[in-house]
């Protein structure tokens, strides 16, 4: 209970550190850190709005199926920049990392870190979750590129040219 | 100094990297070299096609061999640097704009949050202003008495083989939509900037080969697909069969035809590949329920000009294959497709390249009586301007009901919309044929977000960066999907209806992709029609 209310009460500065260092993994974050119009700047606000709806339904213990659409959110996106699988679903198992740093920082919340194994386990679960929305995205980017190549427009680069193949079938005729 | 300035907007405010997160940056952007890895770039264009191409009348492109980009040795010519330094020497010299962009820009960073390639990969490089000083310090180091003195310290670069693997890169980073010229108070084109780059490493035989191919087969047959005449007839007969199935409507039109009043050209993907086939069948039906002149040629059979994305020779090529077809005709006017980018060479670059078009009349509908005099000098008018100009006359018999499947919102393509200030005429023809919401004011008519696939990066091996570059469009087309249940995304651009398909499925589904004069056959009453019931208008299977 002690627990919940030091991560209520310290959310925005929480969510703050954590939003931060997942946009530094951008080569160049200053932009997404700063516009907060999500149409100039979708990766950037995208990714806000996707960390402040997992933190709150981490704090009111929300089932496994809702935290689907936050995750997706943030993992659709980073599934297709130039990330290893890891470095895409990193930033969920940071969240650790983040609440230790701000509780450690002060008095009052520093006895709270030994009490942090329940939540560490719910966030572990959350990175598996995001590994499968990973997961399910690549999967989506191959059936998209097989949908393309079956639909026809290979033939601008795969296929030889319809008059080329013209003129070369009395040769291959000859030749047998 | 400028320069420092510069520095500061490629710069991360990053401290204290995470070792799970990574790609920290660590140096100076001038120092990150291009790595090449599978998936992040175009394939390189077959030695044959480059040696057909080279082979051709007007056509310089030298330097066919197999390379691989992700190979240490590019095997370029012995003298590639003078070959490269020689390049941009002659293309200061003969493009005015080109000196000028490379004099102008103030680094004043307008441009820099703009680009759909900097906000979906966050690398700075993706910058315009950055992706244009990867060609400006090379510039600066030949060119200028500062950079030639002072060298880096003017931010000037020697040219290296690094440099030019940088430039192979961020060139095919750039799908020139010219969003950010919109916001550059100089009004640096930086497409024109991206089009530079792509001519100098043709110079060296560098050049992808989805760009190359269908400028091969568009040389030799007159579409990229590299359809003969009796196919492109056949797909199109094909088009008409359909047609006659759903609507009981034969439609017969004609192909090569001497002495028709209209010329109708618009991308070969139209007649082949979905989603482009409906629109064409749109075209179709409103030729026929008009009762036009008009004839297709099965040689300007393509309204597409990957010349633009290659070089000017090229472009200057293609393009002039419409008019030659024009003429041979002896047609009175052109009406152009649904196409993006042909747009842009015909505003833009057609007037100086193969102008002025005197054999041709000023496009004057026979409807209506309408002269279009904004295309006095192309003698070229788009099929939205057209069918605006049906519809304001009270030309079309429009049953807005049959298209009561669709909740559609618009997506300006951005050549039509940037190059050629085609900005209202589809919104009028929406507005009379279905029912539709606009997308957030920062994402729509001048400031439209590019499909991300543009100037031939529509290629499936770089299925990743595509979808990357689409997601500030992709982005927008959900907040109106969530909003107001939108379910097509319409627009005028081959490239656009082909991609932004695949951008969709993965941003966005179930949202599909329709061209604007889909939507038009849809909701055209025909005379004489037997039409069935359409539940998804002219893709119902019946």
């Amino acid at each position: 209970m002690k627990l919940q209310k030091a991560l209520e009460g310290h959310k925005k500065e929480i969510v703050s550190l954590w939003l931060e260092r997942t946009l530094n993994s951008y080569k160049s974050s200053g932009f997404f850190k700063k516009e907060n119009d999500s149409f100039a700047n979708p990766v950037g606000v995208n990714i806000k709005e996707a960390l402040n709806t997992i933190f709150d339904l981490l704090i009111t213990n929300a089932e496994q199926l809702d935290y689907i659409e936050a995750l997706d959110q943030i993992i659709r996106i980073r599934a297709v920049q130039t990330f290893t699988p890891a470095q895409a679903v990193a930033p969920l198992l940071e969240l650790k990392w983040v609440i230790k740093q701000v509780f450690s920082a002060k008095k009052d919340t520093e006895p709270l870190l030994r009490e942090l194994d329940d939540l560490d386990c719910d966030i572990d679960r959350l990175a598996l979750m995001g590994f499968n929305v990973y997961t399910e995205c690549r999967e989506q980017v191959y059936r998209g590129r097989i949908k393309e190549i079956k639909s026809g427009s290979y033939v601008l680069t795969d296929a030889g040219c319809p008059s080329k193949l013209l003129q070369d079938r009395p040769r291959v005729l000859k030749n047998n | 100094m400028a320069v420092v300035k510069l520095d500061k907007l490629a710069r991360s405010v990053a401290e204290g990297p995470s070792l799970m997160t990574g790609a920290f940056p660590t140096k100076d952007w001038m120092e990150v070299p291009a790595v090449y890895k599978p998936g992040n770039y175009a394939y390189p264009t077959k030695p044959d096609i480059l040696n057909y191409l080279d082979s051709q009348q007007g056509i310089n492109l030298p330097n066919a061999r197999e390379w691989n980009p992700e190979d240490d040795d590019w095997k370029l010519p012995d003298n590639w640097k003078d070959i490269i330094i020689q390049g941009m020497a002659d293309r200061l010299d003969k493009f005015r704009s080109l000196k000028i962009f490379m004099d102008c820009c103030v680094r004043c960073g307008a441009c820099a949050d703009k680009c759909h390639f900097f906000l979906g990969t966050g690398d700075p490089k993706n910058m315009p202003v950055l992706r244009a000083e990867l060609l400006r310090s090379v510039y600066r180091q030949n060119f200028t008495l500062a950079g030639k003195i002072l060298g880096k310290l003017a931010g000037g670069r020697e040219m290296t083989v690094g440099i030019l693997k940088e430039w192979f890169m961020y060139a095919y980073q750039c799908t020139e939509c010219r969003r950010c010229s919109v916001f550059c108070p100089y009004g640096i084109d930086t497409a024109e900037i991206t089009i530079i780059l792509r001519e100098l490493l043709h110079l060296l035989g560098i050049g992808i080969n989805w760009a190359m191919e269908p400028v091969a087969n568009s040389n030799r047959t007159g579409n990229h697909m590299g359809l003969t005449p009796q196919a492109f007839k056949g797909n199109v007969d094909f088009l008409c069969e359909d047609i006659e199935n759903l609507t009981g409507v034969k439609v017969n039109p004609t192909f090569n035809r001497k002495g028709a009043e209209v010329l109708f050209i618009t991308p070969s993907a139209d007649v082949f590949a979905e989603p482009g086939i409906f629109t064409c069948m749109g075209y179709l039906i409103l030729f026929e329920a008009i009762g036009l002149d008009y004839t297709w040629s099965t040689y300007a059979s393509e309204g597409g000009n990957f010349g633009l994305f290659t070089n000017n020779e090229v472009m200057k090529k293609l393009n002039g294959k419409m008019y030659a077809e024009a003429e041979r005709l002896g047609v009175k006017w052109i009406l152009g497709g649904e196409c993006g980018h042909m747009w842009r060479v015909v505003h833009q670059y057609m007037e100086t390249m193969n102008g002025p078009a005197d054999f041709l009349e000023i496009p004057k509908s026979p409807m209506t009586g309408t002269v279009f005099e904004n295309a006095v000098s192309t003698k070229m008018v788009h099929i939205s301007e057209f069918t605006a100009d049906l519809i304001k006359h009270g030309k079309l018999n429009l049953d807005k009901s049959r298209n009561s499947h669709i909740k559609a919102t618009f997506h300006d393509s951005c050549n039509p919309a940037r190059a050629m200030g085609l900005l209202d005429e589809p919104r009028y023809i929406m507005d009379h044929v279905c029912d539709w919401v606009e997308m957030p004011e920062n994402t729509i008519r001048e400031k439209t977000y590019c499909c991300g696939s543009g100037t031939a990066l529509n290629t499936d091996e770089i299925m990743e960066l595509r979808m990357r570059s689409g997601l500030p469009r992709a982005n927008a087309v959900k907040y109106v999907r969530d909003k107001h249940d939108v379910n097509t995304l319409t627009c005028v651009c081959a490239i656009d209806r082909a991609t932004l398909t695949t951008l969709c499925d993965y941003w966005v589904p179930p949202v599909q992709v329709a061209g604007i004069s889909e939507l038009v056959g849809n909701a055209l009453v025909l005379e004489g029609e037997q039409r069935q019931e359409l539940d998804e208008g002219l893709r119902t299977l019946v």
